[in-house]
């Protein structure tokens, strides 16, 4: 009766059992001799060493920072990321930290979080080890240490500037919102660089105050108006409201290993801003808009980078597959067992490196930046006042539950009294 | 005939070395960015930090005090000129202390002109006024009569501006920043000294952040 089944692979030493079949049997006798050589040729143990070594360096990143708890303040959780976080995430919640102590209407709070920022922004001339490893086969580029991409390095100068003339400097505030537009200025898409309408206008502001000529400046912002054309400037204006609304552009990765970056539109139906003070209101149309200041920068050098690191990834993957398989049909034959077995494991060490290989693009992101931008300037007479700050969508609608009503008092002296409010905004404060 | 073991051996680092031999940032100028060094403003270059720092306020602050000693109407005056500092304007895009520039000027002429030049505190007036009304009311001491004005007009006002041009392109960021500084005659409004220094600087950033 014959056997059934897989035969037992016995030592040649011991009793022999017939085979079933002369294939079978020759089978048998490969597969003994390979395993033979494989358990006992110095190579495999060599080269399991190796891979062995290889994995263990490969891997994981040993969790040092023991960042709290979150307890839903944000300035809390933001000041603990900071103090307790990884240095690289350090200028991501600088950020996010400054501008949620502006919906807080805690402008005090919020200026060493931009100056922090900033300054670090401003230092990316010097060597940073952190960027040169990002660029790596090996290194995500999450590791570098993050400043943001050109919208939010902007928005960053946009908002510090903002506190800057709240403290009474429209020169400094004036700078600001000119380095803003430096760093909008090197894009791919040339004919979008340096496209902030409010950066320009505020800088034309600015100037006029300051007793110069902001008219060069004003003409750049109505050229680069997409919707409403700004006002003209009124250096007599004594009142300066900065609006923002809707949830920004978020970052999200693709491509077969998430190596392209790319931004997500978020709907909102706001479409402008109102406020009204003494008795009077005045429509704040969309200036700016940050989702498409994101999505018009063009190609990004790090792009070209992480596009290489993908091939690479293929790559190796693809000739590790390569090497696995010819180095097993070597490895089964009587004449180059060894070189097949070597092959294998080239393969291997190849597989290891192409899953090593990290071209995951950076979505690290401020996620509470808004979407729009608008900008009001008016004249106010001195003294107290209750000023109403109405959030706008199609038709005109009030979206009553984004209502701020506020506390401004205007002074005597020819200081500029400046407010910032969002649809964010949480606190109703006097000002 | 047998293979060798330092074939088997060889053959996986030499692949290794054939795969890792691939650099992603191929293709990219310059992917590490480039040194700093300080540049004069006719020099091109690549440096970084690109903005006001304090080296720059030292040279020109020394630069401004040397030169101001100089001056006829200071060097040559019958009594001892008196000056008031007027904020300096910041023209550039760099965000800055403007106050520091006239404070260090103050400090190396009072250390360097031996009494040659008296600044008065104007930014202090309100405190001096609130003080000048205590004495006055009786609220306290005083040493010489409160009601006769002994505060200093000004000789000459001490101002400047900062002026920038910035540059941005894929090679890099360029900045020149021009300082210039003025003394001004109270009376006649007669710029009776000016000079200037000029700094200029240039960067690119990490391939990882452009």
């Amino acid at each position: 009766m014959m056997r059934l089944g897989p035969p037992a692979v016995r030592s040649p030493a011991s009793a022999a059992t017939p085979a079933t079949t002369p294939v079978a049997a020759d089978v048998r006798r490969r597969s003994q001799t390979v395993l033979r050589k494989i358990r006992s040729a110095p190579t495999f143990a060599t080269s399991l060493a190796f891979l062995l070594t290889l994995t263990s360096l490969c891997g994981c990143a040993l969790t040092k920072y023991h960042v709290p708890p979150p307890t839903g303040d944000p300035l809390v959780d933001g000041q603990n990321a900071i103090d307790f976080g990884p240095p690289k995430d350090r200028v991501l919640w600088d950020y996010r930290t400054g501008l949620a102590a502006m919906h807080f209407f805690k402008s005090g709070a919020a200026v060493p979080y931009f100056e922090d920022a900033l300054t670090r922004v401003e230092g990316v001339f010097q060597y940073d080890r952190s960027a040169r490893q990002s660029r790596r086969m090996f290194s995500e580029e999450a590791k570098k240490t993050f400043i943001g991409e050109p919208y939010e390095r902007v928005m960053a100068y946009y908002y510090r500037g903002i506190l800057y003339w709240m403290n009474g400097e429209p020169d400094n505030a004036r700078a600001c919102f000119r380095s803003g537009q430096v760093h909008d200025s090197d894009t791919g898409e040339h004919q979008y660089a340096s496209d902030y309408v409010l950066l320009d206008y505020l800088d034309g502001l600015a100037t006029a105050k300051l007793g110069g000529d902001g008219s060069d400046a004003f003409k750049r912002a109505k050229e680069h108006a997409r919707g409403p054309s700004p006002p003209p400037l009124d250096p007599a204006a004594n009142l300066l409201v900065f609006v923002d609304f809707g949830p920004g552009p978020r970052k999200y990765a693709t491509g077969e290993y998430g190596e392209e970056l790319r931004f997500q539109e978020r709907p909102t139906d706001l479409r402008g801003a109102r406020i009204t003070i003494n008795g009077r209101t005045t429509v704040m149309p969309i200036y700016d808009d940050l989702y498409f200041q994101a999505t018009t920068r063009g190609g990004r050098v790090m792009d070209h980078i992480l596009g290489n690191k993908a091939v690479f990834k293929t790559a190796t993957s693809v000739a590790g597959d390569a090497a696995i398989i010819s180095g097993a049909i070597l490895a089964a034959g009587d004449h180059n067992t060894e070189v097949g077995l070597g092959l294998i494991a080239a393969g291997a060490l190849a597989k290891i490196i192409s899953a090593s290989t990290r071209p995951n693009a950076d979505t690290r992101m401020w996620d509470n930046l808004p979407r729009y931008l608008t900008f009001a300037s008016l004249r106010v007479p001195a003294g107290e006042y209750q000023a109403t700050v109405e959030f706008l969508g199609v038709g005109n609608v009030i979206y009553g539950n984004l209502t701020k009503r506020l506390t401004v008092r205007i002074p005597e002296s020819a200081a500029d009294r400046v407010i910032y409010v969002s649809d964010q905004s949480i606190i109703h404060n006097a000002l | 005939m047998k293979h060798p073991h330092c074939l088997t051996l060889a053959l996986p680092a030499l692949l290794s070395a054939a795969l890792l031999s691939g650099c992603a940032s191929s293709g990219v100028k310059n992917p590490s960015g480039v040194p700093v060094t300080e540049m004069n403003a006719d020099e091109r270059g690549f440096v970084t930090g690109t903005g006001v720092e304090s080296q720059d306020l030292v040279a020109v602050s020394d630069k401004m005090a040397r030169s101001i000693l100089a001056i006829p109407q200071i060097a040559n005056a019958s009594g001892i000129p008196m000056v008031v500092l007027e904020p300096v304007v910041n023209d550039t895009r760099f965000p800055i202390n403007k106050d520091i520039f006239l404070t260090r000027i103050r400090v190396l002429l009072n250390s360097k002109a031996q009494g040659k030049v008296t600044f008065l505190a104007r930014d202090r007036m309100e405190a001096l006024q609130k003080e000048r009304q205590l004495k006055q009311s009786g609220q306290v001491t005083t040493t010489s009569d409160p009601n006769v004005v002994e505060f200093k007009g000004a000789d000459f006002f001490l101002t400047g501006t900062l002026q920038g041009m910035t540059t941005r392109a894929e090679a890099g960021v360029s900045d020149y920043v021009l300082y210039s500084f003025q003394l001004i005659d109270a009376r006649t409004s007669a710029i009776v000294w000016e000079d200037f220094a000029e700094i200029k600087k240039q960067g690119l950033e990490d391939a990882a952040y452009r």
